[in-house]
């Protein structure tokens, strides 16, 4: 098996010592627009941000707003709000995987994966308002499925003690978006597969469940850690669907950041801005994990 | 060897009822807006409606641009710091969750406070104005597409198709545009589908920035205060996104299909 | 092949450009029948008993009080020609149609009948108004003044229209350029900054609107919410915590329901057995939850329910009712961007909307004007608009600023523990 088409040589081969010696400052050349644009339209506009967050209401230097933060109710806020990011993040991630195994390994016909990347691509962000409503038109008291099973089952889901504007509920609705966007990452890494080392595996005697553990998931697991990172940030940062769905009665913090800087009657902005900078910390720690785990995975493609 | 595709039949089943079942709730409500019989008046409404057109129309737009900018800046910056710079990827990569932890309200605000003024004075002109807007939606792609670039970068073994070229005689542009860009077809086609849904709801920035000429705060008008056009809205609107989506699919099926080199499915 | 590609690419390209610039344009107002500028000589015989007694028998301390005229006044029969309101100077017309532009914000079109006054506004005076974010809230609208100081674009809104509680907070932090209308004279003095920093343009008072058609027997009063057939039925308009309609909705319940207007803790409790008994449901509801049943018993202002039942138009049936007991008055105030772009422009829309035109639009929008009591008394409201205003002649509370604020805080701070509609 040549060496040049084997992917699993490439962290090997892109370790710095394999590096051929241009200067190394022409190297930089390549990322100074992407710098640029980054610095430009993200880093200035949310210094408002940064400074805000150490600012108090009289434009005083202060640490009072990332005091505010420790009090139950906002530690609360974040506990929920990453409680129902994991669930997502793992539940949409199962699901989506399984879908975008079956249209491209799992043998489907070609259409319907076209069919379903598209859609997938609609659906991945039919958020916010729309999607709140679809979900109470279908699982609200008065919904389509709440209605049907009543009639067809003698089932009551609300006596059962679900409610659609709950942690469940409102999970059930942003996994609609977390699915589908889980299925258009993962495709393009699940092509990556070959073909020709399943074909391998099989000649040398692995079995289905062999393939998979020991060839196809370690190569697929950081794609994958990669994917669920985005699904997580995705849900974390999520705010229109959870404001429509139950109007700012759940503790998320995306709904508490909102009130504060919206300034309606909570104007506290500077607590506002330091709530983000202390999401912009939860992520960077959940990167941090993703990280580790990756350079574990990666292990494996390593010889 | 043929593999049984009960699975695989019924992950998609799954899938397609749980993506299916809250659109016919919507589509169901929107057929109601005759009292008692189901008719298609909601829609007829929304159509005749010149506002319909032509928000929907620059929506459409800015997201074609959107599109544009943010593959011509990620891919190749992808590909240059898996290629030569790989310590910098930790930087991309978190510079890229960046606009999920941002919140809209700030970013819009922040970009008008940085290019209103002095040197850019970009909100003079209407120009100005949906440049700013296309840079701002530019942002919030940004995870999607990088995310789906470095995984389609993954899959593919970007230093042996480079040393390749090189030895070949191709220059930079010739090794992106003809080498790198093809072999990333799948993920540069999910990215765009990303960037236009992204862009064709996207309601916060769009109602700072151009206010109601754009689609989604048309969308949030007309659902203050009729309750079936913005149901039959969300449908249209999803069916206008999900054509458009097959429309670049096509565009994109014209190029030989087996070319890529991750290996046909 | 490739260069055919690129060639094809570069040509959607430009079609793409040259459409985003023809695109670019601001959207045209619509076309609708020129109103005219000045006051409608109404020769409508006396306007029937006013809607709404201002003030009838207030609840406790209600004390800003707008209107000084006579209660429950019979109209001054309209024999001679009315007195005309004072005209707009011709100066600030040319002045604002030079300017061309107005940017608005947070103007739903269907909230007082905005999109009639919008389309009128611009067709007689030819100026486009750009529309900025429908659904901003008073927040919303102020921080849009804030971050837009330095720009002179199109994103800095000239006009807002905001609640009576966020009048402070333009004062202490100088966003807000005074500007007295011709009519000033004619604005109640208890809504009004004496400076003309802001000024109350329109009210409305708390109803219930009820979906009829899924809720056969409507309930009439505040304790009515709390029986067990309407078991999870019953909703706020918005969030508590930043909406002016959810906050007053919790108001009224404190004063009707054992409290006061400085002590909110009865209406928190109220909204506690509500939920407690199973009949909250935690949505913010709009009309779509409303007509879908989902939320079929909400509190919401007047205006926003008659216009809802005029929308619907009996799909499904809309009741709206004044609970029994008392309701509560919310007065929102215009004022002008201290960095407007466009000052002349916003002076002359304040001239437009407070001119007896303007305050009639208002009214057409089931909102009580302003200067409604004056128009009244001049004879210039057309008997079938006031016909419009259901009457009500149950208690009406006022709120003071100091009140307003001193509750709006309680319930921020207590909503989630008393109430508890929380996410497990």
């Amino acid at each position: 098996m040549s060496n040049k088409q084997d992917p699993m040589l490439n962290e090997k081969r892109d370790a710095p010592k394999a590096r051929p010696a241009p200067l190394p400052w022409r190297d930089w050349i390549g990322v100074i627009p992407f710098f640029l644009f980054a610095i430009l339209f993200i880093l200035l506009p949310s210094a408002t941000l940064l400074v805000g967050a150490f600012r108090d209401s009289t434009g005083k230097l202060t640490l009072m707003n990332f005091s505010g933060l420790f009090v139950p109710s906002i530690l609360g806020a974040y506990w929920v709000t990453i409680k129902i990011s994991l669930a997502t993040a793992l539940g949409g991630g199962l699901l989506g995987f399984l879908m975008a195994y079956a249209v491209t390994i799992g043998n489907l016909p070609r259409p319907l994966r076209s069919a379903l990347m598209t859609f997938s691509g609609v659906a991945s962000n039919f958020a916010g308002v729309p999607l709140a409503f679809a979900f109470i038109a279908t699982l609200g008291r008065t919904g389509l499925v709440t209605v049907l099973l009543k009639n067809i089952l003698g089932l009551n889901l609300y006596n059962q003690g679900f409610s659609l504007y709950s942690f469940w509920g409102l999970s059930l609705t942003y996994m609609f978006f977390q699915f589908p966007l889980m299925i258009l990452v993962i495709t393009p890494a699940l092509d990556g597969l070959k073909k020709e080392w399943r074909e391998a595996a099989e000649n040398l005697g692995a079995s289905q469940s062999l393939y998979w553990r020991k060839v196809a998931l370690p190569i697929l697991t950081p794609s994958i850690l990669g994917a669920m990172i985005l699904l997580f940030g995705n849900s974390f940062g999520a705010y229109a669907t959870a404001y429509s769905l139950t109007g700012g009665f759940i503790n998320l913090i995306t709904i508490v950041i909102g009130s504060q800087i919206k300034g309606d009657v909570l104007f506290n902005p500077g607590l506002g801005y330091a709530l983000a900078v202390g999401m912009i910390v939860v992520m960077a720690v959940m990167m941090a994990i993703y990280y580790s785990l990756r350079r574990r995975s990666e292990r494996w493609l390593r010889q | 060897m043929k593999r049984k595709s009960i699975w695989s039949w019924l992950w998609i089943i799954i899938g397609v009822i749980y993506f299916v079942l809250p659109l016919y709730s919507t589509f169901d409500f929107s057929l109601r807006a005759k009292k008692g019989v189901l008719s298609f008046l909601a829609y007829q409404n929304v159509f005749k409606d010149p506002n319909f057109w032509s928000t929907i129309a620059f929506s459409l737009v800015i997201a074609l641009f959107t599109i544009l900018v943010s593959i011509l800046l990620v891919v190749p910056t992808a590909y240059w710091i898996r290629l030569r710079l790989p310590q910098l990827r930790g930087m991309l990569e978190f510079i890229s969750i960046l606009p999920f932890v941002v919140p809209a309200i700030v970013l819009v605000f922040g970009l008008i406070r940085v290019f209103s003024g002095p040197p850019f004075f970009l909100t003079n002109t209407f120009f100005g104005t949906d440049a700013l807007l296309v840079a701002a939606y530019v942002v919030l792609a940004l995870p999607y597409v990088f995310r789906s670039v470095d995984t389609g970068l993954a899959a593919i073994d970007v230093r042996s198709l480079t040393e390749a070229a090189q030895s070949l005689g191709a220059s930079w542009a010739t090794i992106l545009f003809k080498i790198i860009f093809p072999n990333l077809r799948v993920a540069i086609l999910s990215s765009a589908f990303l960037t236009m849904a992204t862009v064709i709801g996207e309601y916060t920035i769009a109602s700072f920035m151009v206010g109601i000429k754009a689609f989604g705060p048309y969308m949030s008008l007309v659902g203050q205060n009729k309750t079936y056009e913005s149901s039959s809205l969300a449908i249209i609107s999803f069916l206008v996104t999900w054509s458009f989506m097959g429309l670049i699919q096509v565009f994109n099926r014209g190029k030989a299909e087996g070319s890529s080199l991750s290996g046909a499915r | 092949m490739r260069s055919k590609t690129l060639l094809c690419l570069v040509s959607v390209f430009v079609a793409m450009s040259m459409l985003m610039a023809a695109c670019s344009t601001p959207t045209a107002a619509p076309t609708a029948a020129p109103a005219p500028a000045t006051a409608v000589p109404a020769p409508a015989t006396a306007v029937p008993a006013p809607a709404t007694a201002v003030p009838a028998t207030a609840a406790p301390a209600a004390t800003a009080v707008p209107a000084t005229s006579a209660p429950a006044a019979t109209a001054m029969p309209a024999t001679a020609a009315p007195a005309a309101a004072p005209t707009i100077d011709p100066a600030l017309v040319t002045a604002a149609k030079a300017e061309g532009n107005l940017t608005v914000v947070g103007l739903p079109h269907d909230w007082c009948n905005y999109g009639e006054a919008i389309s009128t506004f611009s067709s007689t005076y030819g100026i486009a108004i750009n529309e900025l974010n429908p659904d901003a809230s008073s927040g919303d609208e102020i921080q849009a003044i804030i971050a837009n100081e330095a720009n002179k674009g199109p994103q800095a809104p000239d006009v807002i229209d905001v609640g009576f509680g966020s009048t402070p907070q333009l004062i202490a932090q100088k966003l807000v350029q005074p500007y007295k209308v011709s009519t000033w004279d004619s604005i109640p003095a208890a809504t009004k900054d004496p400076d003309g920093n802001w000024y109350g343009d329109y009210y409305g008072v708390l109803a219930l609107e009820v979906n009829s058609d899924v809720v056969k027997d409507v309930p009439q009063d505040w304790s009515d919410l709390l029986k067990p057939e309407y078991k999870g039925q019953v909703a706020l308009a918005g969030d508590p915590r930043g909406s002016a309609q959810a906050q007053f909705s919790v108001i009224a319940a404190a004063i009707y329901n054992g409290g006061t207007l400085d002590d909110v803790t009865a209406g928190l409790t109220f909204f506690k057995n509500v939920n407690a008994a199973g009949n909250f449901v935690p949505v913010i509801a709009k009309q779509a939850t409303v007509a879908k049943g989902e939320t079929p018993v909400i509190l919401r202002w007047d205006y926003n329910a008659l216009s809802d039942k005029d929308s619907l138009a009996g799909n499904p049936n809309i009741a709206v009712v004044y609970p029994k007991s008392g309701t509560i008055a919310g007065i929102y105030v215009q004022a002008i961007s201290a960095f407007a772009p466009h000052p002349n422009a916003a002076k002359l829309w304040e001239e437009y909307l407070y001119s007896d035109a303007g305050q009639n639009v208002w009214l057409k929008g089931y909102c009580h004007p302003i200067r409604y009591t004056d128009m009244q008394t001049r004879g210039v409201i057309p008997s079938d608009l006031a016909a419009k205003l259901p009457a009500f002649s149950g208690p009406v509370a006022f709120p003071t600023l100091d009140q307003i604020n001193a509750a709006n805080k309680a319930i921020a701070d207590n909503w989630m523990t008393v109430v508890g509609a929380d996410v497990k």
